[in-house]
């Protein structure tokens, strides 16, 4: 085992994610009109946001700012304002909302 | 229709000739692999791997594709989960993927990165010694296949949606324009992973029962796209009949507990009489032990009245040398243990004792040396009333706590009176007060609270002082105590007076300490506990297909993206974009939801001039078409030409593979 990965070199191999990938392609260097990876890319969708409710799925009309939850409706609200924080926090990572702490 | 892996060992390798070539669909979820010219891949597994340590001998091993349970029970999964080699559609961990003497075919994504392009091909000519490669795009194969099955037209749009994203690549005279293609990068795996967050959001108690491949399958059994998104979720919001009827149910494997709460009648009675027997032998052995201590201490007394006698009879003179065979020291330590077993006698034949009024009765007897002076006293009778002083006082202090008690029992009395009093006078007014009282005791205790929050959160970020840390938390321990226990004296003894007087009285329930969605521990589990039920779920999470922004990721839907993929089409002649639209070919696995041809004509009819014609055809088999087109086509004769060697490769240089082309009609 220890043979395998004498010290100080890394296990395996490294690979580079896309991200690096897509850098290291320096897309800039060639005509824009020629399709890449990157320019394919659909743009933000010009249609108004679809808001619905966190939680059940409805349209939600009303939006609770101490959670940031999105809902429908008085009975979908209590269950918002009786929902750990840890839960709120799950409910909005789902649309990528969440608080993310680094 | 859940995917099914097909993994059998070949054994026929040695009868293809190496021309034949090898035709790879290198999917995002699914790996494909055949040979040219059948009609369906002989093996096909889920493209992932896992790279587990086993158990014994401690090597490690990739197991590509998911594997019988059975197996991997030698190996440790703990240290590494599956992996895929992809990197949103585009292949990055080429580690993975590893002598092959035969053309390749291999499928790609659109517009692959270059350096992705290479490693793949260096990975084919290196490791595998394959003489030429060939890629292409999986979409473009299984259009062309559908084209030449007469589904489609030479001019048409493929919308592809994959694992990992989706596609939509206008095709003009059966070549597709990757210029115009446009891309977003959602797909069957956003779906699955939404469906699977959701439910485990709503049954946090079934967790681990909604593993990935099971929500997988669950998505593939019940997942549809809404024709009209709002118009759908009114349905189930009114809870109408039609939406009951489209609501899933998914009965998790349950046992009702043994049953207990409905013994019979002879069971109880059953129970009932040998509880009564068994009460009735404890009461026996209690009476026999008690009737043994009775006769013991009867027999006690017995002997020291029969001493008591003979001491009477016995002469003045001889009465120490009695005492001293006896044991004991005087007549009156005599007569005082006949009293003490007298009084254990009462007690256990359980007559009230009234020692205490006695013991009242008799202090100023029981103390005699207390009221004579000092100097008329022998040392010994010092020692006596330094004793008897230190009982009287002692028993004078109990007499005061006890009237002091029931001075208080009057007191509260009196004050229950006057409160009653109140309420009867005025009810309504009574009742008011009482409420106003708990609301402010309520809010005082939830202000306390918030303010142990703030105070905590001060405190985390002030952490730099000199206050070291065992200190902080034993002040923070103690606030916590403190509002502990007033919350709970205050809450006590409010709702009890309360509920007395008004039953309509609930205690505010503690916010923020409830699980809703748990469940109740209070009643017994029963099977509607392990269900889960699907109502909205079924068309929410494939509606992101069409609204990224439901699960936060900033792009168009499918239908938007057509009408993208139309703007960026270059060569506008009305009668091009016409034949486009008439022929749009839905393909890839996340286009198999039910109701996904409708809504996306719909959609695109919505983008699109008025009158244009629309057609939305579904591909012939969404996921296996893309390897049929690519194994028909590397079987006709001018695929060679496609292909590249390893030669060229070397020579060429990556800049050559960057412009790599292939061209789909022969």
């Amino acid at each position: 085992m220890y043979e395998k990965y004498p010290k100080g070199q890394s296990r395996g191999r490294h690979w580079k994610h896309l991200k690096q990938i897509l850098q290291a392609e320096n897309y800039q260097n060639y005509p824009p009109d020629e399709p890449n990876y990157m320019n394919i890319e659909a743009p933000p969708s010009m249609h108004p946001p679809k808001r619905i409710c966190d939680i059940t799925g409805y349209e939600a009309q009303y939006y609770d700012p101490r959670t940031k939850l999105r809902y429908a409706n008085a009975e979908v609200f209590k269950l918002v304002r009786s929902l750990p924080d840890d839960y709120v926090q799950r409910y909005l990572a789902l649309r990528n909302a969440a608080v993310v702490l680094k | 229709m859940p995917f099914i892996s097909q993994i059998e060992r070949q054994t026929d390798y040695r009868s293809f000739p190496s021309s034949v070539p090898i035709v790879i669909d290198n999917g995002g979820s699914y790996f494909r692999i055949g040979w040219a010219g059948e009609s369906d891949p002989r093996v096909i597994f889920r493209n992932i791997v896992q790279r587990p340590r086993h158990k014994s001998t401690g090597e490690t091993v990739s197991v590509v594709g998911d594997h019988d349970t059975t197996l991997l029970k030698y190996f440790d999964c703990t240290r590494s989960g599956p992996r895929s080699a992809f990197d949103n559609n585009v292949v990055y961990q080429f580690e993975i993927m590893e002598y092959v003497d035969h053309p390749v075919l291999i499928t790609e994504c659109p517009c692959n990165p270059v350096s992705s392009r290479c490693r793949m091909a260096e990975l084919l000519f290196e490791s595998y010694g394959v003489p030429s490669v060939a890629f292409g795009v999986d979409a473009a194969f299984s259009y062309t296949y559908n084209q030449r099955l007469g589904v489609c037209d030479k001019e048409g749009l493929a919308v592809c949606s994959g694992f990992n994203t989706s596609h939509v690549i206008p095709f003009v005279e059966g070549e597709p324009v990757f210029e115009a293609c446009c891309r977003s990068n959602v797909g069957g795996y956003h779906v699955t992973d939404y469906m699977k967050q959701l439910l485990s959001l709503k049954y946090p108690q079934h967790m681990a029962k909604l593993t990935w491949e099971k929500v997988e399958d669950l998505k593939m059994e019940h997942g549809y796209i809404a024709q009209d998104y709002a118009s759908e979720v009114k349905l189930f919001q009114n809870e109408t009949k039609e939406a009951e009827e489209k609501t899933r149910c998914w009965q998790l494997p349950f046992t009702p507990p043994p049953v207990e709460e409905q013994p019979s009648e002879e069971e109880i009675a059953r129970k009932a009489a040998i509880k009564e027997r068994q009460g009735q032998r404890l009461r026996e052995m209690a009476e026999a032990k008690r009737a043994s201590r009775i006769n013991e201490l009867e027999n006690e007394l017995r002997g020291l009245d029969f001493l008591l006698r003979q001491l009477e009879n016995v002469n003045e003179d001889d009465v120490p040398a009695f005492l001293l065979s006896t044991g004991y020291l005087s007549k009156q330590e005599i007569e005082s243990s006949v009293a003490k077993v007298n009084q254990s006698l009462r007690k256990t034949k359980r007559e009230q004792v009234e020692l205490e009024e006695k013991a009242e009765a008799a202090t100023a007897e029981k103390f005699p040396l207390v009221d004579i002076p000092d100097n008329m006293l022998t040392p010994d009778q010092l020692k006596e009333k330094k004793k008897q002083i230190f009982l009287k006082t002692t028993a004078e202090g109990r007499q005061r706590a006890r009237q002091k008690r029931a001075e208080e029992e009057l007191q509260r009395e009196k004050q229950n009176q006057l409160e009653e009093e109140k309420r009867l006078e005025n009810p309504e007014m009574y009742l008011e007060k009482l409420r106003t009282k708990y609301k402010e005791l309520s809010e005082k205790v939830e202000q306390k609270k918030l303010l142990k929050t703030n105070g905590n959160n001060t405190n985390g970020n002030s952490t730099s002082g000199g206050v070291g840390r065992g200190e902080r938390m034993n002040a923070a321990k103690k606030e916590r105590m403190r509002l502990l226990t007033t919350a709970a004296f205050d809450r006590g003894k409010d709702s009890r007076q309360v509920k007395d007087i008004d039953p309509t009285f609930t205690p505010k329930p503690d916010s923020g300490l409830c699980q809703p969605a748990d469940v109740p521990r209070a009643r017994p589990l029963t099977k509607e506990d392990f269900q889960i039920i699907m109502g909205v779920e079924r068309f929410r999470c494939p509606e992101i297909l069409f609204s990224p922004n439901i699960v936060g990721i900033d792009q168009s839907g499918l239908d938007e993206m057509v009408g993208i993929s139309m703007r960026r089409f270059s060569p506008k002649g009305q009668g091009l974009e016409e034949k486009l639209t008439s022929s749009i070919l839905l393909t890839g696995g996340s286009s198999q939801f039910p109701g996904l041809s409708e809504r996306l004509e719909a959609g695109v009819r919505m983008i699109r001039p008025c009158g244009t014609p629309i057609r939305v055809i579904r591909a012939n088999d969404p996921i296996f078409d893309a390897w049929r087109g690519g194994s028909s086509y590397a079987a006709s004769l001018h695929f060679p030409e496609q292909t590249f060697t390893k030669m060229d490769y070397e020579e060429k240089g990556e800049d050559w593979l960057r412009r790599y082309k292939f061209r789909y009609t022969l």
